[in-house]
């Protein structure tokens, strides 16, 4: 048996840590074993059986150490036993296999075991300092003097007795609250309190074989706060496929903190996750295959839209029109794409469209652009649109265009696509509309 | 060092030329000041062109890639790519090696390009719209953190980002992060730059000519300094199935037209197409209709353009 017992830190008061932080740490612990347990400060883990599957005792004991000091735990000790690795917490002794258990643990004061706590003065007059003097002691005379608990605590700590746990259940949801060290005035700032709670819920995800699509964070403002500020603010991050990797979320999270203004400073922080869905896992091959190093394309991509706006990460989508500007449209990339996908189109197009055409002076005649252009070739027709609105009300007008399409070089700009609006004579001009680059 | 990595890269030509001539190198083991062929082959000499350390896409230009390292554009690694003006002609430069990337199922992203992306233009250099990503970052400082993140990913088949106002320690930090990166990187900045010192391994120097070519010169490269100029034919846009044989060679035609200069009537948009188009209207009318059906006839169009 691999136990190990994670210590919680007392409050400032010296009270013994709250039920919400034992909780809090035992839902992130459940996604390394279903044999979790709580008893007084301490949240204890039966790790035997997962060893292999999170690679070893040592990378489990180096993950364990390093997200749990990201949970605040104070001290963390490995025995064959609960009872022994709480004591050893306690003590401040990491590994209990280091020499034989009793060796250790008669080494250690008397006052660890709590169930002394009540014979202390006794024992202390007899001449008792550490768990070994206990020990010694005649056990009918122990038995017959002190009560039932001292000697069945000494028994399951030396591993003479089994002991019996009441395992923590896995929460169906999740909805974690922190009370954060000191009043935080900068968003940017509560990150350092939120990916406590993310680090919880990535663990309750993994507990769940599942990933989130949307999380909220919600914030209380302080007592102290003028009127206006109200009770406090939530944001909702959404992601486009499940996740539960830590540091996108951080990230995401990070992103949408920097544009967020707190009218108070906050005080408290919850996390709630609103949308789970479950996320298949990829199973760890034994052949190397093609694993992907960095995060993937749809991450980064998620990534930027948070920071610079949903409408600037744009993937094209080509729409069944003959005329140059609705030919296609740029649609945000988690939207789906439309079901029928448009007949492409064979003719020569060029690469770079100006966004509105632009017109283009001419000297007798001929158009300039950089210097005077050739035409090469055209002319390439189009008109129609007339059934196009655009716009509403009494300012409605409609797409119609009348334009012969030129191919149309220049020395400097390259060869470009320019159109002639064919109107009555005055009023024809010519536009640049394209580039073939 | 760089010797011994050149001799290991190039596996199948070594070992065979060691094995046809064994004899003939022990008999010019005797001969003074001149190397035996074994030594000869390991050792990497100023001309010749050093080796990519990572992979490389084929540029799509045979000229082009026998002045590459590695024959093509290197991938883990940053390929700027200079031009006097923005938007004349980068998607002719890297388009042939942008489709094998789309076809090989990896998304080509733009990051901050001068001008809107024409997908049906595009589409001609074999990219379509499952594999493009348009970044739209709009201030330098916007398009710099895009790169940065995206190239960091190295998740994309290739990036391509404008980058005119990229200053060298901002290069040479992109060039690190480009190590961990599989597919190509392509930074498109303005002629000016080439005065300036950058990290980037591969520097080319791309102009336009008129005559359907782009001219390449390779300004920074792993091997010796590059002269001249490559000519590469590139046709841009699907614009190759309208070519006339009078087309083909613009410049010629500027030329007698420049040559025999007329008055600027004969530009009217009544006929708009040159001398050619009365000198030999088949040819036009070839060019009208290999364009699409949307074009009235010849005839038809000369009577409505009249009135």
């Amino acid at each position: 048996m691999l136990w190990a017992a994670l210590l919680l830190p007392p409050g400032p008061d010296g009270a013994p840590p709250s039920d919400e932080a034992l909780r809090g740490v035992a839902t992130w612990a459940l996604q390394f074993t279903p044999r979790v347990a709580t008893s007084e400060e301490a949240v204890l883990l039966e790790l035997e059986a997962s060893a292999r599957l999170f690679g070893g005792k040592r990378a489990l004991r180096d993950r364990i150490l390093q997200e749990g000091a990201d949970q605040g735990v104070s001290a963390l000790a490995w025995a064959t036993n609960s009872l022994a690795a709480h004591l050893l917490a306690r003590a401040g002794i990491e590994n209990g296999f280091k020499r034989p258990l009793e060796e250790l643990l008669d080494a250690l004061p008397m006052r660890a075991l709590t169930a002394v706590a009540p014979h202390e003065g006794i024992l202390s007059r007899l001449g008792c300092r550490t768990l070994g003097d206990v020990r010694r002691l005649p056990r009918g005379g122990v038995s017959r003097r002190f009560d039932k608990l001292l000697l069945g605590a000494l028994d399951r700590a030396y591993g003479l007795q089994p002991e019996a746990h009441v395992w923590v259940d896995l929460p169906e949801t999740f909805d974690a609250r922190l009370e954060l060290m000191s009043r935080v005035e900068m968003a940017p700032a509560l990150l350092f309190g939120a990916r406590r709670l993310l680090l919880q819920m990535c663990g309750w995800l993994a507990a769940r074989h599942s990933g989130t699509t949307a999380f909220t964070l919600k914030w209380a403002h302080d007592v102290m706060r003028s009127k206006e500020a109200g009770q406090g603010g939530e944001i909702t991050i959404r992601t486009a496929e499940p996740s539960r990797n830590l540091e996108h979320l951080c990230r995401l999270l990070a992103e949408h903190l920097a544009k967020t203004e707190l009218k108070a400073p906050v005080g408290e922080l919850w996390l709630h996750a609103t949308e789970v869905v479950s996320l298949d896992e990829k199973s760890a091959s034994l052949l190397p295959d093609e694993a992907q190093q960095g995060e993937s394309l749809q991450l980064v991509l998620e990534r930027i839209a948070a920071r610079l706006g949903p409408d600037r990460v744009l993937r094209p989508v080509l729409t069944e029109d003959h005329r140059l500007e609705w030919m296609q449209m740029w649609q945000p990339v988690p939207m789906p794409r439309p079901r029928k996908a448009a007949e492409p189109i064979n003719m020569p197009q060029p690469t770079w469209v100006l966004p509105t055409p632009l017109k283009l002076a001419t000297r007798g005649h001929r158009p300039l652009y950089q210097g005077v252009l050739h035409l090469l070739t055209g002319p390439h027709r189009v008109e129609g649109g007339w059934w196009h609105r655009l716009g509403e009300g009494c300012d409605a007008t409609t797409g119609h265009v009348q334009r012969d399409y030129w191919v149309a070089l220049s020395e400097h700009a390259g060869v470009l696509w320019i159109y002639q609006e064919r109107l009555a004579s005055e009023e024809t001009a010519w536009y640049l509309h394209g580039v073939f680059a | 060092m760089s010797a011994v990595l050149s001799w290991a890269g190039d596996d199948d030509g070594l070992p065979t030329q060691a094995l046809v001539h064994p004899s003939r190198s022990r008999a010019r083991r005797s001969q003074p000041g001149e190397l035996p062929p074994e030594i000869e082959q390991a050792i990497w000499r100023g001309c010749d062109l050093g080796a990519q350390a990572g992979e490389v896409v084929s540029s799509g230009f045979a000229a082009l890639d026998a002045e590459l390292p590695g024959g093509g554009w290197p991938c883990q690694s940053i390929a700027e790519v200079l031009s006097p003006q923005p938007s004349v002609l980068e998607w002719r430069v890297i388009g042939p090696a942008l489709r094998a990337i789309v076809a090989a199922g990896r998304k080509v992203v733009v990051v901050g390009p001068p001008k809107t992306p024409h997908l049906p233009g595009l589409r001609h250099s074999g990219i379509d719209e499952k594999h493009l990503v348009w970044v739209r970052a709009d201030t330098p400082a916007e398009r710099l953190w895009c790169t940065e993140q995206l190239v960091k990913s190295g998740a994309c088949g290739a990036l391509v980002a404008w980058l005119p106002q990229a200053r060298p320690e901002q290069i040479r930090r992109l060039q690190v992060c480009a190590q961990a990166c599989e597919g190509p990187v392509f930074l498109f900045r303005p002629a000016a730059a080439q005065h300036e010192a950058s990290a980037a391994s591969l520097r080319v120097m791309a102009t336009f000519a008129l005559d359907w070519e782009i001219q390449v010169h390779v300004l920074k490269r792993r091997g010796p300094t590059h002269e001249g100029l490559v000519r590469l034919r590139s046709v841009p846009g699907g614009l190759e199935a309208v070519l006339t044989p009078r087309l083909q060679m613009p410049s010629r035609l500027i030329a007698t037209r420049e040559g025999a200069p007329r008055d600027g009537t004969h530009y009217a948009p009544a006929r708009p197409t040159l001398s050619e188009g009365a000198a030999r209207p088949e040819v036009h009318e070839a060019a009208v209709h290999a364009l699409g059906g949307a074009t009235p006839s010849a005839r038809a169009r000369r009577r409505a353009t009249v009135r």
